[in-house]
């Protein structure tokens, strides 16, 4: 086995955009998710009932299909249906946020409903709207058990971001494999493709962990 | 617009055999999984001290390191190092088994963490050792509080096999694939592979929910 690291170094700006793909598509896409997320959950809480059910489907629908399919789904089936062609970039992102504010839908909700129902009913007792006890009482208590869950959300979405180089998009999964396929240096662009990750993914991880340790809620 | 189903029943055994695949895919690297994030959180909790940061560095690793890149590097990067190649179904376990013991380690652990240390000492003092202990005491009362976090690993689990595709192995999601890519019928062939995998992960997550709701009685101490 002869193997040639300096391949890994010769494709360093490669790899740094590919790098930077991935981070660009884990913000915009939790950019987007999260706010989205919450008008699902909310939709599902309080809507008119039809409306409420269709939020449910939605959620309990993608939360239970692979996201790899969804990537494939939305670049294939997505301009048939819209008659819009989107650039890889954007199919990818339109299918990872269509799984995450799934994900952040029901985190959202869960969140909601772990707060007392006395809470909502005292704060409109008050002679709040119920947008206005919402925004003031319930969801503020409700961010300490949202925030670290959207926390291990965010680490898994910017795992998942790798799935969408199977349409193409060049973030770094893609462009490490690209190189692999043009160099033949297999062990070394893999290997140094699953380091990036790492160093970019651990961290991350274990603030993960120290979130959920300053945000714990004892009972 | 047109659609044409036929697509679907004229390919039913093409993508009957991926369903198998996939189903036999999804049991096989649960299983040993399970197996091998047992042994995992063991070592983590009960093993010698040197063992312990090897054991979180590994777990908190596979929490880092996408499985795709994971399953990627077991099928083409492993036997250069090794010299050994692997079929892609093995490769697939292989890959699919270290990403998931991890997590199956950590939903282990915090089975047996949540059984209250007063549990264990009282064995002890019984006369129990530590092995017994574990066995007898901790780990019947730990396997039942972790049956929902198994409900979403087998779901997680099903949901990966998914991204095999990726190294060729002949599952639902490579099938489909493939049929969309032959056929030009996306849409009819995509949408179905949506349905049948709905329909296979949605009871799985509510089936233990169920049984987890008649069982919980037993878990509390």
């Amino acid at each position: 086995m002869n193997l040639d690291w300096s391949v890994v170094w010769q494709h360093r700006d490669a790899l740094l955009a590919g790098t930077a793909t991935t981070i660009v598509l884990t913000v915009a896409t939790m950019a987007i998710a999260v706010p989205c997320g919450m008008v699902v959950a909310i939709l599902r809480l309080y809507a008119w009932k039809p409306v409420a059910a269709l939020a449910t489907a939605y959620v309990e629908f993608f939360r239970n299909l692979p996201l790899i399919l969804v990537v494939y789904w939305a670049f294939y089936v997505l301009p048939i249906l819209t008659g819009v062609g989107l650039s890889p970039l954007a199919t990818g992102l339109s299918a990872l946020a269509l799984n995450v504010t799934a994900y952040n839908a029901e985190t959202f909700r869960a969140g909601i409903n772990s707060i007392r129902r006395g809470q909502l009913d005292a704060a409109m007792a008050l002679g709040m709207g119920r947008a206005q006890a919402l925004r003031r009482v319930v969801l503020p208590q409700a961010m300490r058990r949202i925030l670290p869950v959207l926390a291990s959300t965010w680490v898994s979405l910017f795992k998942d971001t790798s799935l969408v180089s199977v349409i193409a998009v060049t973030e770094l999964a893609y462009v490490a494999m690209q190189i692999r396929a043009q160099t033949f240096r297999v062990l070394e662009m893999l290997t140094a493709m699953a380091i990036i990750y790492w160093l970019l993914g651990y961290p991350q991880a274990k603030l993960v962990d120290w979130i959920q340790r300053r945000f714990a809620v004892t009972e | 617009m047109d659609f044409d189903f036929t697509v679907i029943t004229s390919h039913a055994r093409f993508l009957g055999s991926g369903i198998v695949t996939t189903l036999a895919l999804s049991l096989a690297s649960g299983l040993t999984s399970l197996a091998a994030g047992l042994v995992v959180a063991l070592a983590r909790l009960y093993g010698p001290r040197w063992l312990r940061p090897v054991v979180v560095l590994y777990i908190d690793s596979m929490r880092a390191i996408p499985v795709l890149v994971v399953l990627v590097w077991t099928f083409f990067a492993l036997p250069i190092v090794t010299g050994l190649t692997m079929p892609p179904f093995a490769a697939a376990l292989l890959g699919l088994t270290m990403h998931l013991a991890a997590y199956a380690a950590e939903i282990v652990r915090a089975g047996i963490e949540s059984v209250r240390p007063g549990q264990m000492r009282a064995a002890v003092a019984l006369g129990m050792s530590r092995g017994q202990a574990v066995r007898r005491i901790l780990m019947p009362q730990a396997l039942v509080r972790m049956l929902p976090a198994f409900g979403s690993f087998l779901s997680i689990t099903i949901k990966d096999t998914a991204i095999a595709s990726v190294i060729a192995v002949t599952e639902l999601m490579r099938q489909s694939e493939t049929l969309a890519g032959q056929s030009f019928q996306p849409i009819e062939v995509f949408s179905f592979a949506m349905l049948v995998y709905f329909v296979i992960l949605f009871p799985v997550t509510r089936g233990v929910d169920f049984v987890y709701r008649r069982v919980a009685y037993l878990g509390r101490s």
